[in-house]
């Protein structure tokens, strides 16, 4: 592993100083998530859509500030929420790069070379597994099996997925990432909180078009 | 060879996303005529179609439909589960993205025959691509009137489709864990029948709940539009119909194929272009948490519950990897066994502590440590997560590693032993040093 001077390791974390307060949220953030509570008998049941629009609205991560504002619209503790936020991987509970990218490794990728295009990215990046790139561009992890082996090697990168990678066109993509001005940390987020709002394949709602989520690049499409 | 495209066969008919050419190719012929049906006909027709639950469990499908009360006094939930993150299997996730309207249907002739007002479709999170064709399915269906309030003109059939986004938990695909997130929680499992209600009674919010696959929505809705009758004649006696089959590993042409349930496992490789890389050396049918089973033993394997049952596998959910021989069984076990301590959901003792167990013996093992010993500890903390657990997810992380013991137990031996690779030493050019073990052969795969 090659070293890095930022190490924000993902399994220790520091515990969260009190959060200061803050309120991000914006007045459409607090009608989608009035919108998307509805669709359940109970408020609570809206921590998952709630922490993808904090996602979104601090701009990729969940810094405690943002779990305190997320447990005020929902109604619950700190603690509650905080839970819920650190069993799923996909909240991002540190900041990452404008870039996430996740390598499955699982089994089918990597018996098609998944593990050389981790090498290879470590290589070239100059960053290992769960580190991010001085200048703040690429956070590089390993996924468990994204699902769609039939592509192995694949990669996610925020709301996308890559197919079909090899040593040979992975650097190749990395550059078009680079140079793509349209990815942003929130990205993911964003995509998935348009998805929870009924219509919105209709209206476009939200800050991206319909036409913004691509299908993936891939064999079988 | 006995490719049967039911599901799938609009799939690659341009537009299909869209209402009006889903419609015109049968889409939502299924509701048309289950509304004109009693609702008990239409759990009905589901059991004379033998159908089974496609998400890995094979339960009859039937029974859940039936299970839940047969009036609208209290709400009652229909949901699917879409949140597939069984290693190898990537159907729902090309069910979702081509045939959106297909799992729409499904789910509201679900809601229609078990009186229930509301469905949610709980999609991985990782699944933003294949979540959107779902959202504009169901965009499009509450404007055609297949969704909202008395659908079809049908007095008092109202059902509402809502997506549930979760956020990265392999875990969450386990029903009872899976409400626990749809409620908000964390992705602990619930107590299960018989220590509590089945679903079908005490679901989420304590009320009945349908939980099917995405798979098992898409027949369901074929099965009212063609006929029972159709669907119980494929297939064998005991699984009917068809079965989508993700091929992935070291074949030639990986993709979805869905075969009549019974086809000989060997056509189907046959059918993916064949092995690449090497001959055939093993394959695991269906998904990471199934016994891996070795290419002599491959023969009499028929691809249906029965068949995989009877030769020591299971068909589970139909992600069928293919493993050339080049290919380091005792790594690819290592491998399997950092996916289940990863995904342990931390809840029970057998699973949180025995997952991680067998990673780190397995670890010490492929990089050189291994001691006599070994594979009785391995087995052994495999026998106390197997049966003990909490979920089934313990025993599936045990399963795959007894099954490579009993099936490639030379291969643990070599690496104890010599601490290298066996298959280096064996059928390859000769590859004196494992440089990394982490590599599996990956260079072997473009052959
Ligand atoms: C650890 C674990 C993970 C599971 N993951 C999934 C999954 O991703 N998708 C799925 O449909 N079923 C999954 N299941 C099976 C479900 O618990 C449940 O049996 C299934 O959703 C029922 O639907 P069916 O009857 O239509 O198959 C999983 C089970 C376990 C124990
Ligand atoms: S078996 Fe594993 S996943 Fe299931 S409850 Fe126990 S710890 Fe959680
Ligand atoms: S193994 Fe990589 S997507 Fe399944």
């Amino acid at each position: 592993m090659s070293t890095s001077t930022s190490s924000n390791s993902e399994s220790l974390r520091e515990p969260a100083p009190a959060p200061v307060p803050e309120t991000r949220f914006s007045a459409q953030a607090h009608a989608e998530l009035d919108e998307i509570a509805g669709h359940y008998p109970e408020r609570k049941a809206a921590c998952l859509p709630a922490l993808w629009i904090a996602q979104r609205e601090y701009g990729g991560s969940l810094t405690s500030a943002a779990i305190q504002e997320t447990a005020n619209a929902l109604g619950l503790s700190y603690a509650e929420v905080e839970g819920v936020a650190t069993f799923y991987t996909m909240y991002n509970t540190v900041p990452r790069g404008r870039h996430h990218l996740e390598v499955c490794t699982c089994l089918s990728c990597a018996v098609n070379g998944a593990y050389d295009i981790v090498h290879k990215l470590e290589h070239e990046l100059g960053i290992g597994i769960g580190e991010t790139t001085p200048d703040g561009e690429f956070t590089l992890s390993e996924a468990e099996c994204l699902d769609f082996c039939g592509a192995a090697t694949i990669m996610q990168v925020g709301d996308k997925y890559f197919g079909n990678l090899t040593t040979e066109n992975i650097m190749g993509l990395i550059d078009e990432l680079r140079a793509s001005e349209s990815y942003t940390p929130a990205k993911l987020a964003d995509s998935i909180v348009k998805i929870l709002q009924p219509g919105s394949s209709i209206t476009g709602g939200g800050s991206y078009t319909p036409e913004s989520l691509e299908l993936p690049a891939g064999p079988m499409l | 060879m006995a490719i049967l495209n039911l599901l799938f066969a609009t799939r690659n008919v341009p537009g299909i996303e869209n209402i009006d050419v889903a419609e015109a190719h049968g889409i939502y012929k299924g509701v048309r005529k289950a509304v004109t049906m009693e609702r008990q006909a239409v759990i009905d027709e589901i059991k004379a179609s033998g159908l089974r639950g496609r998400g890995g469990a094979g339960f009859p499908t039937w029974i859940k439909w039936n299970g839940l009360p047969k009036n609208y006094t209290a709400p009652h939930y229909v949901i699917c589960n879409a949140d597939e993150g069984e290693p190898g299997t990537y159907k729902d996730r090309e069910l979702m993205l081509k045939q959106a309207h297909t799992l729409v249907e499904g789910m509201i002739i679900a809601g229609y025959a078990t009186y229930s007002k509301v469905g949610y479709i709980y999609i991985r999170g990782e699944y933003v691509e294949p979540a959107w064709q779902v959202r504009k399915a169901i965009d499009q269906a509450y404007k055609a009137g297949y969704l909202g309030k008395n659908i079809l003109g049908v007095d008092g059939f109202d059902f509402d489709l809502h997506i549930h986004m979760g956020a990265g938990s392999y875990e969450c695909g386990e029903e009872s864990a899976l409400m626990s997130s749809l409620m908000g929680e964390r992705g602990n499992p619930r107590l299960k029948f018989p220590h509590a209600p089945l679903p079908t009674v005490e679901g989420v919010w304590k009320s009945p709940t349908l939980i099917n696959n995405v798979e098992t929505y898409c027949a369901a809705g074929w099965i009212i539009a063609n006929g029972s009758e159709n669907y119980a004649k494929l297939g064998t006696e005991r699984s009917k119909g068809t079965k989508i089959i993700s091929v992935s590993g070291h074949i030639r042409r990986p993709a979805n194929y869905e075969v009549e349930m019974g086809t000989p496992l060997l056509d189907l490789i046959t059918e993916a272009g064949g092995v690449i890389g090497g001959g055939l050396k093993a394959v695991v049918p269906g998904g990471s948490s199934v016994q891996i089973v070795p290419a002599d033993r491959l023969g009499p394997i028929n691809l249906d519950y029965e068949s995989c049952g009877a030769n020591g596998t299971l068909l589970g959910s139909g992600g069928f990897m293919v493993f050339n021989d080049r290919t380091d069984i005792v790594l690819l076990m290592k491998r399997t066994s950092e996916f289940y301590a990863h995904e342990s959901c931390g809840k029970c003792t057998p699973c949180r502590e025995g997952t991680r167990w067998l990673f780190k013996i397995l670890d010490r093992i492929t990089s050189g440590g291994g001691r006599d010993g070994d594979i009785e500890l391995l087995l052994n903390v495999c026998s106390n997560i197997d049966g003990r657990s909490y979920c089934g997810l313990g025993d599936a992380a045990a399963w795959p590693i007894v099954g490579a013991i009993k099936a490639f137990r030379p291969e643990f031996e070599y690496w104890i032993k010599y601490k290298k690779s066996p298959v280096g030493a064996s059928a390859l050019p000769p590859s004196p040093e494992v440089v990394n073990p982490l590599l599996l052969q990956a260079a072997a795969a473009h052959g």
